[in-house]
């Protein structure tokens, strides 16, 4: 199976940006959307990419906070961020008011790859894996690629609206207690599909979501020969390749010269086969 | 016209704010975010005679106010370096220094020599904290022999000017810094990292993946004070001062305590417009107090009691 030349946007100017804040939402528990004026970024986002936003009035939060694109509006001059609370920068970010202005990086990184002739793009989002999938889905509705959404989530709660995704792909809803969709993991949903459709050479899947599920679709990648893209998450010091610290270990690597990509500069979009996925 | 211009020995830098080894990449990544011009210098990652893949993940902590990391001196060798790095860095007005390090003082040598044959650089840093392989991983700087020995087989070879780059995790800092001057040092900075280490309480597992690490950030900027006092009272050629910077309020602490010039490290990675800021935020120092040159500021800690 060739590997497909990921997309890489070394050209595209990295800025410093200050962006007022337009709107904040919260859209399921504990889950937030901030939408934010950025004129430059909302017209030269791709799917992938993300930005690095400088928690306002915590001096003792030193790094950045990354997080994806979620969307991206060039008519109305936006990009929305996705976000989940999980500790004190995100506690700190959904506390924000319209009007707000934040100090932002971006766009980070390289972005997800789709081929014009791929016959299903297949996502596999797992939790707040779902928040580049927006913009993604903004690309493959432009271009007429036939996508299919697979969803996870714990439970009914953390479940994101779904009115932003079905009219440009099959949505099917997982949750772990079985509160909304079918009960299990998202991957036995994934699994289910494959084992339905042919053609595997001109179909892709599109992945985000926590490690675990990541491993287990790694598995299903290779046992259905089918092509997969990834976007990891790892720590993150800076998101622009200069702290070094967003290693993620090469599944072939060149011993003693180069084992390891950066998350932010060569990622955060990996084909699965490339990398070893660790916690 | 205030000047704004620093000497570090043979060197002159149009203004003493210059950015820290391993903080600054290449600089070329800052390229559309800072005019790189206006910087006093920009000091290169630490390059090696041999290419180096770098420490397993996970390599970086953040902690309050500070970070830890254990990267492992990550670079493509100096062979690549010179055809992949240079040529930006060429294009550069400001000073651009290299930073050198190697597993044995031969390292050093051979790393220097090959980088004499070449243009655009104004000098080298050497990195004595990282291990010598012949020491059973000791840093170079760990004690003044073997610092004196290094620094006298690199300025052999070394036509440009000579910065030591000195550990704070020794018990004499100025011991080191008096071994590096009497044997050709043309100025040296401090403070690297000082070791470190965090424990995740859930796992009970050290946080990095090589245990201890290298502490930075503002929360070292006390000790490194510290440091350079020390220095700047026990050395006769000039001190550039690292550790914490992250406002002007910091390089103003350094250049009175008696540092020549100043590096910003950590502040790069979270505020990579600090290092512009800070220049012109240190102008506007100048003007209000009404100074003509940065040298009247510069040492003069008043200790008087
Ligand atoms: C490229 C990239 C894109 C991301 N996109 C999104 C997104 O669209 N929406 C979203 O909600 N989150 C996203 N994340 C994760 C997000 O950056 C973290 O949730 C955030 O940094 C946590 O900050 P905090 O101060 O609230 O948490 P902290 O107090 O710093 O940590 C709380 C918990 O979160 C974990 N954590 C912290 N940083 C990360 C990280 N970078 N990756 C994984 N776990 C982390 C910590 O280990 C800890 O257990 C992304 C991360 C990366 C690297
Ligand atoms: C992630 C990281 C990587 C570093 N890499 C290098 C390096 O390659 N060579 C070097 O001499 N110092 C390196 N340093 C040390 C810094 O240059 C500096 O001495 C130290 O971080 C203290 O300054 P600060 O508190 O302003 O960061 C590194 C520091 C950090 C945080
Ligand atoms: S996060 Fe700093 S290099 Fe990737």
């Amino acid at each position: 199976m060739a590997v497909i030349p990921l997309n890489t946007h070394d050209h595209q100017p990295i800025r410093l940006c200050r962006s007022e804040i337009v709107s904040i939402t919260e859209i399921a528990w504990e889950t937030f959307v901030l939408r934010l004026k950025e004129p430059a970024l909302s017209q030269n986002a791709h799917p992938g990419q993300f930005v690095e936003i400088r928690v306002p009035r915590c001096a003792d939060i030193l790094w950045r906070r990354p997080f994806s694109i979620h969307d991206a509006d060039g008519e109305a001059e936006t990009i929305d961020i996705l976000f989940h609370a999980v500790g004190r920068g995100t506690e700190a970010l959904k506390h924000l008011q319209v009007g707000d202005v934040l100090d932002l990086l971006g766009p980070l990184g390289n972005s997800f790859h789709i081929d014009d002739h791929l016959t299903e793009a297949i996502i596999v989002a797992g939790g707040l894996g779902i928040a580049p999938f927006k913009l993604f889905l903004r690309k493959t509705r432009q271009r007429n690629v036939p996508t299919t959404l697979f969803y996870g989530v714990g439970k009914k709660e953390q479940l994101c609206r779904l009115d932003d995704f079905q009219p440009s792909a099959q949505v099917r809803v997982s949750s772990v207690d079985g509160s909304v969709g079918s009960r299990g993991m998202v991957t036995d949903l994934l699994i289910e599909h494959l084992r339905t459709v042919p053609d595997m050479e001109r179909k892709c899947l599109f992945v985000c979501g926590p490690t675990p599920m990541l491993r287990k679709v790694q598995e299903i990648a290779a046992q259905f020969q089918i092509k997969a893209q990834v976007s990891v998450e790892t720590i993150m010091a800076c998101g622009f390749g200069v702290c070094v610290g967003c290693a993620v270990p090469m599944r072939f690597p060149d011993p003693g010269k180069k084992e390891y990509f950066l998350a932010c500069k060569e990622g955060p979009v990996f084909n699965m086969e490339e990398i070893i996925i660790h916690d | 016209m205030i000047d704004m211009s620093v000497k570090i020995g043979p060197l002159r830098l149009q203004n003493p704010i210059m950015t820290a080894s391993g903080t600054f990449g290449y600089a070329e990544e800052f390229k559309d975010i800072i005019p790189l011009n206006q910087l006093g210098a920009v000091i290169t990652k630490t390059v090696t005679v041999e290419p180096r893949p770098g420490n397993p993940p996970r390599r970086i902590v953040e902690l309050n106010n500070g970070m830890l990391n254990s990267i492992g001196l990550p670079n493509v060798g100096v062979e690549q370096f010179i055809i992949e790095k240079l040529y930006f860095l060429q294009s550069l007005k400001t000073t651009v220094i290299v930073n050198v390090a190697g597993k044995t003082g031969d390292g050093f040598v051979e790393c220097v020599r090959r980088l004499e044959d070449v243009d655009g650089i104004a000098g080298y840093e050497l990195n004595y904290s990282c291990p010598n392989v012949k020491e059973g991983g000791l840093s170079f700087s760990s004690n003044a022999a073997t610092a004196a020995q290094v620094t006298r087989a690199v300025r052999r070879v070394a036509k440009r000017p000579l910065i030591v780059k000195l550990t704070p995790n020794v018990t004499s800092i100025s011991e080191i810094g008096l071994a590096c001057q009497e044997n050709g040092a043309d100025a040296v900075s401090a403070i690297n990292t000082l070791v470190g280490m965090a424990v995740n309480v859930k796992t009970r597992r050290p946080k990095l993946a090589t245990i201890t690490g290298g502490y930075s950030g503002p929360a070292i900027k006390p000790i490194a004070l510290a440091k350079v006092y020390e220095l700047v009272s026990k050395l006769t050629i000039p001190v550039i001062a690292i550790g914490g910077i992250a406002t002007v309020e910091d390089v103003l602490e350094f250049l009175i305590t008696g540092a020549s010039a100043v590096q910003l490290g950590t502040v790069n990675f979270y505020d990579p417009g600090a290092s512009v800021r800070i220049i012109d935020e240190l102008h506007a120092y100048c003007i209000q107090h009404q100074l003509g040159s940065l040298s009247e500021i510069i040492a003069t800690l008043n200790i008087s009691r």
